[in-house]
């Protein structure tokens, strides 16, 4: 009951803040998680200084809150206490999570005048699919990726094969890779063919796989998976055969954040993660590498990943309406292009791309547009209620198909039934 | 290499201190040397990683998987971690939060075991069951609840927000309660007699006898502090508040990858003072522990 009392009580305060703020400034806190290394918080807190200086009447106090777990964890905290911060950016495919919780507002209400709606009509259709959800739309991309194929030329040289030309489907991934692995008389393996990482996101990979064999991982709706669907067990057996029957992919599992540092040392030829890593790569790498769409089964395809503006629900309509212009003054084309090629994500509209910052960019560095031409295959990322207990459901089963101790099928019939389990109560 | 002391407490048994007879519980012989060997095992596995930590403090990132004993050190991975984050402000962050923290968890375990071993008030053995119920909860259920009272108290974000939930420890009243039970009541008495108030008898007597349980449960406490994450991850937001472990967060990898080499570096940075205090006081830490029974 107090608890009762003392949200009213809050709220009423809070509702008396405006009157207060007549003359001071809209206050309200921005959390956001950073995935892509430790510079970036100093990049974000600019952007936060410029808009106040062009914003007198907002100030924003961006919160670095972690990785996106971390951050997940903090605003729902801070939610369920009644102090949630005003913006923040999470993984789109928590958006049923956060709408279940009534953590967060539908936007809709916000896009008001005509350039707004043709801003928001801009973006992707591919990152909207993980943003929207019954006709509303819940969030607004922002550091969105896809997966790629990066693959190191001087290696294909060595190997004999023709270093501009990536594998295009899974039967020339499965040849290539059999042609890079390097071992030794004894069998001890020096090179790999290729790494698809398996902790973290596997279920991601998975899914890659999966859309590739002509299968979706779950409805739209978000409360029905498909895990143990034929094409799925085909894709997963596709991927363990790389490792446990040609040996060709280290055994076991094979770490999210050693992946790219494998590439870069030559440990292997070729890698899938997402475009996140591209700046990194460009960076670091001592070598001439590419970049392309991820070789195709029966399709081309990847899932869409990354993180979404949100809105808390708790907050004061006019720190809403801040939290809002704020978003969009961050998705604006010159910005979204700079924060694309600062990192390698995805800018998130067509018109990032009619920027002449991403077109000078682009014209001497080609490999960065592959992300944005590969969303033509791109399916919206696997996102359902209860998202982070599902795809750890999934994630750990792969797993254990990876180390060798279920079988493909096996392991997807469990996945499956505990995605059943955690979902029925939704439908 | 400043790992290999480390192993010390476990692989060196105290030189047995001349006695008349040998005793029958000494093991002699070849189960000396087999129990010798196994001891510097499992020290070996235990420092592994920490001397793996130290070659890639100390290597460039392209030699940090390669052991090759050739490789030119470096320092600036140090330098790297460093710049990464304000890790100054983080140590001191860090040392008043443990410092606070500590503080009044002896001043009020001090005061509750006193009363909780000495008085026989209405309600002490409710009130003791209590303090034990809280001994079988784990801090991490009541995150949403602090938080909250957090809030409400206005301290989210600051070092007293992160402190508060931990300064009423329920170990350290019940530690300090069965040590003082042991202290023999003749002791209390005596001074009693010779006219020492309530507070006097308990800074007198029963603070000076329990001081091993003290440097024991000191040591407890900040290090448990000094490498808690959830909580002062959940209740700060600012530089100003953050103390080391969130402050690591920064290395936390991502889509970039993990750079081994700064992240060992940013690791030994923020444990060195811990470690080496240890190793300063490892003899009396280690008394102190077999004084007080834990382990």
């Amino acid at each position: 009951m107090d608890r009762r009392h003392f949200l009213a009580g809050s709220a009423a305060a809070a509702l008396a803040r405006p009157a207060l703020a007549q003359g001071g400034p809209t206050e309200f806190s921005f959390f956001y998680p950073v995935a892509v290394g430790g510079a970036i918080t100093r990049v974000i807190d600019s952007y936060a200084g410029d808009f106040a200086r062009e914003n007198p009447g907002i100030k924003v106090t961006p919160v670095y809150a972690g990785t996106y777990q971390e951050t997940l964890v903090k605003v729902l905290t801070a939610h369920k206490s009644g102090t949630p911060p005003t913006l923040s950016v999470l993984l789109s495919t928590d958006m049923f999570t956060l709408i279940d919780e009534e953590a967060i507002v539908p936007l809709d209400g916000f896009v008001k005048t005509d350039a707004d709606k043709t801003w928001l009509g801009d973006f992707f259709p591919a990152f909207m699919l993980n943003s929207q959800t019954a006709g509303q739309t819940w969030g607004l991309p922002f550091q969105r990726s896809t997966i790629v194929l990066y693959w190191n030329k001087a290696l294909f040289r060595q190997a004999g094969l023709d270093p501009e030309k990536p594998p295009a489907t899974w039967a020339e991934h499965a040849a290539f890779v059999e042609r890079l692995t390097k071992r030794d008389a004894a069998g001890n393996v020096s090179q790999w063919g290729t790494q698809i990482p398996s902790t973290g996101f596997g279920y991601w990979m998975l899914q890659a796989l999966a859309i590739e064999a002509g299968e979706v991982l779950a409805n739209q709706e978000g409360d029905r998976t498909f895990f143990d669907k034929p094409g799925v067990v085909e894709a997963l057996q596709y991927w363990v055969d790389l490792a446990q029957k040609s040996k060709v992919y280290p055994p076991g599992i094979v770490e999210w954040g050693t992946t790219p540092r494998d590439f870069l040392e030559g440990k292997t030829a070729m890698m899938w993660t997402t475009t996140g890593n591209l700046t990194n790569i460009r960076t670091n790498a001592r070598f001439d590498f590419g970049v392309a769409m991820l070789p195709a089964g029966k399709r081309r395809g990847s899932p869409t990943g990354g993180g979404n503006f949100s809105i808390a629900k708790k907050a004061t309509p006019a720190q809403q309406e801040a939290a809002f212009r704020f978003a969009r003054w961050m998705t604006q084309p010159e910005r979204a292009a700079r924060w694309s090629i600062d990192t390698g994500y995805v800018g998130v509209s067509r018109a990032a791309y009619g920027t002449a910052a991403m077109k000078d960019y682009l014209a001497g560095f080609p490999a960065a547009a592959v992300a944005r031409d590969q969303l033509e295959f791109a399916v919206a990322e696997l996102s359902t209620h209860e998202n982070q207990r599902v795809t750890k459901a999934l994630g750990d089963n792969i797993q254990a198909v990876l180390t060798g101790s279920k079988a493909p099928d096996r392991a997807m019939r469990d996945a499956q039934a505990e995605a059943e389990r955690i979902l029925r109560p939704y439908r | 290499m400043s790992g290999v002391p480390l192993a010390g407490p476990a692989v060196r048994r105290r030189p047995a201190p001349p006695e008349l007879r040998p005793s029958p519980y000494e093991p002699t012989g070849f189960w000396r040397a087999l129990e010798g060997l196994g001891a510097v095992l499992l020290a070996l596995l235990w420092v592994l990683p920490l001397l793996f930590a130290v070659w890639a403090a100390f290597h460039g990132a392209e030699d940090t998987a390669r052991l090759d004993l050739d490789a030119p050190l470096t320092l600036s991975n140090f330098r790297r971690a460093w710049e990464a984050a304000p890790f100054a402000r983080y140590f001191l962050n860090t040392i008043v939060l443990v410092t606070l923290i500590f503080a009044g968890q002896v001043v009020l375990g001090t005061l509750a075991a006193f009363a909780f071993a000495r008085y026989d008030f209405p309600g002490s053995g409710i009130a003791f069951a209590l303090v034990l119920v809280q001994l079988m909860i784990m801090p991490d259920v009541l995150i949403v609840e602090n938080y909250r009272t957090m809030s409400r108290l206005g301290l989210v974000d600051t070092i007293p927000g992160i402190a508060l939930p931990y300064i009423a420890s329920a170990f350290g009243i019940f530690l300090l309660r069965q040590t003082f039970k042991t202290i023999p009541k003749e002791l209390d008495d005596a001074a009693r007699v010779e006219g020492a108030s309530a507070l006097q008898v308990l800074l007198r007597i029963y603070v000076p006898l329990a001081k091993p349980v003290y440097v024991a449960y000191g040591l407890v406490s900040v290090s448990y502090h000094w490498n808690n994450f959830l909580w002062p991850l959940i209740v700060t937001n600012s530089v100003e508040a953050r103390p080391l472990t969130v402050g690591l967060q920064v290395f936390a990898g991502g889509d970039q990858g993990v750079d081994w080499a700064v992240i060992c570096a940013a690791t030994l940075m923020t444990s060195a003072p811990l470690l080496v205090g240890f190793l300063l006081f490892q003899r009396q830490f280690v008394q102190s522990f077999m004084r007080a029974g834990i382990r």
